[in-house]
């Protein structure tokens, strides 16, 4: 693979930008079908692009008592976190642009960085709803990640494999849903704890601490926060639907299944009210957690037997 | 026990100190006592259960006769208990306070303080409760001899006197909820110092929408004023305005025909249901349950047309005229109401399903914030709020106005008192409403809708009461004859509910704050038209503005008085 | 425990149209009795003033050239004017309503001021007032 090709399949098709294009249609299909079940008419399909250019047009306020390289250097971070994360895994139905034995675990570290940023984010610039905002954000990071993480790990063990492209391989000849039905559950809603959609919005609860970790955001910074977020969406989506939905190869494949995914999440966004934290910390250390390892268990046991 | 026995018996209770009694109306007693006697007046009130204190009301009675007076209305049931105190017109007059034997006496005597300079001997604090910290000092606006050009803002003093907040030690700090916060719908700012997530004080100031529709009051004709009390709240707007008329026409000795009553009570009910359906809504919101947000005021819009439908607005109906109303109930509108009460019904008996069976809503609001009956009764609760607690205080069924002696309502209580309680009982009350209001439109009396009233309204005192979807709403005008109020004081139901909030935020999570500010279903607007000011706020925003005033109620104060009260 | 009580709205609404109004795509007219822009009839009118009388705004203001031949010139300050409907009310001749065919009046120019009556008695009033020697009566 030569140099060109390389940097065009990171920077412009299929990550890079191509990948930021179909993140934001993602955003808009979420925000559009969350208006439909509720009644209301919801946004154009260019309404994620128009919010992200008159970011990108406004002043950024820096409050005085962050720290400079922090602030501006997070959001950086946060979003080549995310775009980095992407390199790894079957964007757009297509192989993925690299690969090598145990990037499972780098990619789902790489997502973490961007949830790790906004936490940092917030503590940074202390005002009163970020600090709580970014508390919140680490706790709830506390409490997902490890069932969130297991979940994944079980079509690995299945696939026998920690590389992203073999498991997808794997389970495009098994669907792994009906085999580990559990663990696509905690998977989906490990996935909503990830991009803190609703019921687990309580580190940006708007009703309490006007916007969370980011409150303090404004301009630039902010924009390439929302484009970090909407680059975890297709991601994550990504992940579940080829580790559960019978592997990604090609693009209308890649389109079904993961608005398929999509569209489930966003009835269960419509359906729930927004927990307290400790509300969800509660949930996934007791159910989601022994849940999940419940399900690994089995699948070794099951493993163990057929083999 | 009847009006009269309920009179008599306070007469009794006040023999000893009472030094002159009359009856204005066949409802009220009059009692005049003199200052050092109140205490244990109260005191005497008080222990016997006769009643609640509904509201104190100051009056200026002019510099010619060179008196003060101040009124407290203590309420059992139909019969009002007025003690009046008159004590010269001076900076020094003193009231002793009342606030250790009735808790919710504070608000209602910093209000005295501010608006007439009555000094209150003993309060734990005379500070400002609605006017801004840079209001001069001993200007007081409720004076009828105060002008505009007293009130210069004090140099070198800032209008909002923050205490400095931030970053308290440790995990504690303040988090500042309002002016501008997304869970407030008006302005309003509370102030809660939690030590990670846990809340471990809470104070709170109002004044931020106060317009000085008192005072504004006195400069209008009474037809005008009609339209001013209206619009002193959006989702309450005609429950003020009937209650301004019924107590003129009252002065005016008038009898108002029952087809105007009956179209009055249906206006009434259909307001409920407005703003029960608005309330859903916004709880809902600040749990987090956007869908029961959007959904409840959808529906919210199909009362809003029926009312555009009957009364020619959305909002602020303007359906009262002084002596009856302006709108009458024809076959098409009875139709299109009970059509969409039809609609609303189901509606509502759906989200009284959701929000008794939703588990994660149920997360947010079963045995959050729960005051018990004794509390209720202690913090002088009003409305939904109390209804919820076991408390019945619903003028509708304890005074009936109006056309609810011919078309009752039942109320409707729970037992438990917390935040899934007043969901209940604000959710069955607009299912009783509709019954009632089908009720009412079948049974519509035939008659004329006005009857005349003279221009000059003569002379007197009158106390009207009634229930808006809050709680009971006070008013009381008095009028010296002329074609201008001389004095129209107007006691809001949300006051007396603020202090569950503060009450109960201490020991919860900060997520729980928003709900229970929006349990007790505030109402800044009704809550901030006390004093009427002209003042210039920061942009130099002058006329009959708004007036960036304040006080703060500390929340340390106030449970130092509920727990001396206890210890007593 | 019951999780997901909203589900058959959710699912309802997704196969419905959406109830909100495109606004000002779509257009939908207000009921009769909505109070809308003031409409002014001098022909029925006697000048008796009591609509200025009890505006809780000042909103109108009644200009009389002249009593016996009907000549009348009603100020409307459009930005005071609360549509409360008390001058509807207080006139004993119905010349004075509010109708519901105008009640778009976001402005973006401080032209308030809407004279209404004759348009021979409208322009002797504008001209009157532009010298100041001669002043009609007004109330």
């Amino acid at each position: 693979m030569n140099i060109l090709t390389s940097l065009i399949s990171s920077l412009i098709f299929p990550a890079g930008l191509t990948l930021i294009v179909v993140g934001m249609l993602y955003e808009w299909v979420d925000r559009k079908l969350v208006a439909r079940f509720q009644n209301r008419v919801g946004p154009r399909w260019f309404q994620p692009f128009a919010d992200v250019v008159k970011l990108f047009a406004k002043e950024q306020i820096t409050p005085g008592i962050v720290n400079p390289i922090l602030f501006f250097g997070l959001p950086i971070v946060a979003i080549s976190g995310a775009l980095t994360a992407a390199l790894y895994v079957p964007l757009i139905g297509m192989a993925p642009v690299h690969s090598f034995p145990g990037d499972l675990i780098v990619t789902i570290y790489l997502l973490s960085l961007l949830t790790m940023c906004t936490g940092l984010a917030g503590w940074n610039t202390s005002s009163r709803f970020s600090l709580i905002g970014a508390t919140r954000t680490l706790t709830q990071l506390f409490a997902y990640e490890a069932p969130f993480l297991l979940a994944l790990l079980g079509p690995a063990l299945a696939a026998g494999s920690w590389q992203i492209g073999m498991i997808n391989a794997f389970a495009s000849d098994h669907l792994i849903a009906l085999s580990q039905p559990v663990g696509f559950i905690v998977a989906l809603i490990g996935l909503m704890g990830k991009l803190e959609l609703p019921p687990f919005d309580a580190p940006e609860a708007e009703t309490e601490i006007v916007a969370g970790a980011l409150t303090e955001y404004s301009g630039r910074g902010l924009a390439m926060f929302k484009i970090g977020k909407s680059i975890e969406l297709i991601v994550g989506i990504t992940l579940v639907s080829a580790f559960y939905l019978g592997g990604l190869h090609g693009v209308l494949p890649f389109l079904a299944k993961t608005l398929a995914v999509l569209f489930l999440m966003t009835i269960l966004q419509t359906l729930l009210t927004r927990l307290r934290i400790d509300q969800t910390v509660g949930l996934w250390w007791r159910f989601g957690a022994i849940l999940v390892l419940a399900q690994i268990l089995f699948t070794i046991l099951l493993k163990g037997y057929l083999l | 026990m009847n009006i009269e026995q309920s009179l008599q018996k306070a007469e009794q209770l006040l023999a000893s100190w009472n030094k002159e009694a009359t009856h204005p109306e066949t409802n009220r007693l009059d009692a005049s006592i003199a200052a050092d006697d109140l205490r244990p007046a109260v005191t005497a009130l008080h222990d016997a259960h006769w009643g609640y204190l509904s509201a104190i009301t100051g009056l200026d009675l002019g510099p010619d006769s060179g008196q003060m007076e101040a009124l407290y209305h203590f309420c059992c049931g139909a019969a009002i208990t007025t003690l009046r105190i008159r004590l010269p017109r001076t900076n020094d007059a003193t009231l002793p306070t009342i606030e250790d034997i009735i808790p919710p006496a504070t608000f209602f005597e910093r209000e005295l303080h501010e608006m007439l300079g009555f000094k209150i001997a003993g309060a734990k604090s005379n500070e400002r409760l609605f006017i801004s910290d840079d209001w001069p000092e001993d200007v007081y606006p409720l004076r009828s001899d105060f002008s505009i050009e007293q009130a210069k803002p004090v140099e070198g003093r800032h209008a909002d006197e923050l205490p400095d907040q931030g970053v308290v030690g440790g995990n504690t700090f303040v988090i500042p909820i309002g002016p501008q916060h997304p869970a407030l719908k008006e302005p309003g700012h509370f102030e809660f110092t939690v030590d990670g997530e846990i809340v471990t004080a809470a104070r709170m100031r109002l004044g931020y929408a106060h317009r000085g529709i008192e005072k504004a009051a006195e400069s209008r004709n009474w037809i005008q004023n009609l339209y001013l009390f209206e619009r002193i709240c959006g989702i309450c707007s005609h429950t003020h305005a009937m209650a301004y008329s019924m107590g003129v026409e009252k002065l005016a000795q008038v009898e108002v025909p029952a087809r105007a009553q009956a179209i009055r009570e249906l206006v009434a009910g259909l307001e409920r249901v407005h703003s029960h359906l608005l309330w859903l809504g916004v709880a809902a919101h600040e749990a987090g349950f956007d869908t029961l947000f959007m959904y409840s005021w959808r529906d919210r819009e199909t009362v809003m047309n029926l009312l555009e439908q009957l009364t020619g607005n959305r909002v602020n109906y303007s359906a009262n005229v002084l002596g009856g109303v302006k709108c009458d109930v024809g076959l098409e509108q009875a139709n299109a109401i009970k059509d969409g009460l039809n609609y609303l019904e189901t509606r509502i008996r759906h989200y009284l399903e959701v929000v008794t069976t939703d588990t994660m809503f149920l997360n947010r609001t079963r045995g959050i914030g729960t005051i018990s009956y004794d509390e209720a009764e202690e913090f002088g609760l009003l409305g939904p709020t109390a209804r919820a607690s076991g408390l019945v205080r619903d003028i509708r069924v304890e005074a009936p106005y109006g056309a609810y002696g011919r078309f009752p309502v039942s109320s409707v209580t729970e037992t438990n008192g917390d935040l899934e309680a007043r969901c209940v009982v604000r959710l069955k009350e607009l299912l009783v409403s509709c019954f009632t209001m089908r009720t009412i439109i079948d049974n519509l009396p035939e008659g004329p809708l006005t009857v005349r009233m003279p221009r000059k309204i003569p002379a007197g005192e009158t106390i009207s009461r009634v229930e808006a979807p809050r709680g009971e709403l006070f008013y009381y005008i008095k009028s010296n004859g002329g074609e201008n109020p001389a004095r129209v004081h107007i006691r809001t139901p949300s006051l007396c509910n603020w202090v569950s909030v503060l009450e109960k935020a201490v020991g919860r999570q900060l997520a729980d704050v928003p709900m229970l500010i929006a349990g007790m279903d505030p109402c800044f607007s009704c809550n901030d038209r006390l004093v009427t000011t002209v003042s210039h706020t920061r942009s130099g925003h002058t006329g009959d503005g708004k007036s960036g005033e304040r006080k703060t109620w500390t929340w340390k104060e106030l449970r130092e008085h509920g727990i001396e009260y206890y210890n007593r | 425990m019951r999780i997901g009580t909203m589900f058959k709205d959710i699912l309802k609404s997704f196969f419905t149209k959406h109830s909100t109004q495109l606004y000002p795509i779509e257009r939908i007219a207000p009921p009769e009795r909505y109070r809308g822009i003031l409409s002014y009839n001098p022909s029925v009118c006697t000048g008796c003033s009591l609509c200025v009388k009890d505006c809780p705004s000042n909103a109108i203001e009644l200009v009389i050239l002249d009593r016996a031949a009907k000549q009348y010139v009603l100020k409307y300050h459009m930005d005071r004017c609360v549509y409360c409907g008390q001058c509807v009310v207080n006139c004993k001749f119905k010349c004075i309503g509010l109708s519901n065919q105008d009640w778009e009046h976001a402005a973006l120019d401080k032209n308030f001021m809407v004279y209404y009556g004759r348009d021979q008695d409208i322009a002797k009033f504008l001209e009157s007032i532009a010298r100041p020697a001669v002043e009609p009566t007004s109330s």
